[in-house]
């Protein structure tokens, strides 16, 4: 997801950068929101996606590897992936860790359907996916 | 109204289903930062023109990115909207009025146009924070 390019079979994923504050929460909800929604994720799993992006955005300043946090969006039918970063080394567990929410676990493990980390030297990308169960 | 302390940058395929995410991307940053209901009306339209004209000229039916960047500038948002294409010239694939351009000159504070042929443009769109009334009285 991080390195393709215009010249590639398909088009690259969005990407956008949010100065690390409080414009990251609003912005980032409604930009996930609307590629669920492309996605054709079913009702709960949009709402589901929105509240990743909530604790993206409320925990990757922490972690991010420069002043801005970045995040990669691309739907296909019925998933959305979510690519966090570049985030500083060990900033991707990080991330996950900090997404525990006291009685009621962590956000980001028992909502993704899956939950990968990519390494590009000293930088770090979380890569959450987020599906429908129903879908093929 | 909220400090705005650097800018969004949004990268993305030029399509048409895509100009939405744009507005929507405005719309948010809008909403966060209080900005008067005219304001953010011209800034939406004006880039949405820009954004379409990218999708509709830019690419020669190719593909491409779109790049808008909103960064604060004392009392004003500028707004930028660039891409990768042929440049700002005659469009040989419309019949349109050409009124792209003088819109969003209407409805922006400021406009720069940066590019040449075979090397993208630039649309650097300037709007002051705190007007009030819409600038052509479409808000």
């Amino acid at each position: 997801m991080t390195g393709r390019d215009w010249n590639g079979v398909t088009d690259p994923p969005t990407r956008i950068s949010i100065a690390a504050g409080p414009l990251v929460g609003p912005v980032l909800r409604r930009v996930v929101g609307m590629f669920a929604a492309r996605a054709d994720l079913p009702l709960d799993r949009l709402d589901d996606a929105v509240l990743v992006a909530d604790v993206v955005a409320a925990r990757a300043p922490a972690h991010v590897a420069s002043d801005t946090v970045d995040v990669a969006l691309e739907s296909s039918t019925r998933s959305l992936d979510m690519c966090v970063g570049p985030l500083r080394s060990g900033g991707a567990r990080g991330l996950i860790v900090d997404a525990a929410v006291p009685g009621v676990g962590n956000v980001i493990e028992q909502l993704a359907d899956g939950i990968d980390v990519e390494t590009d030297g000293e930088q770090e990308f979380l890569r959450v996916r987020l599906a429908y169960a129903g879908a093929d | 109204m909220p400090a705005l302390e650097s800018g969004i940058r949004l990268t993305l395929p030029a399509k048409p289903e895509n100009v939405a995410v744009v507005r929507h991307v405005l719309g948010a940053l809008a909403e966060a930062l209080g900005l008067p209901h005219a304001v953010t009306e011209d800034m939406r339209l004006a880039v949405t023109e820009a954004c379409t004209n990218i999708v509709r000229h830019a690419y020669a039916g190719g593909r491409g990115p779109i790049d808008v960047t909103v960064r604060p500038r004392g009392g004003e948002l500028q707004v930028t909207v660039a891409d990768a294409g042929r440049g700002i010239g005659p469009s040989l694939d419309t019949a349109g009025p050409g009124l792209g351009l003088p819109l969003i000159a209407a409805l922006s504070d400021s406009l720069e146009i940066e590019g040449s042929r075979g090397a993208g443009s630039r649309l650097i769109m300037s709007f002051l924070r705190t007007r009030d009334t819409a600038a052509i009285g479409m808000a």
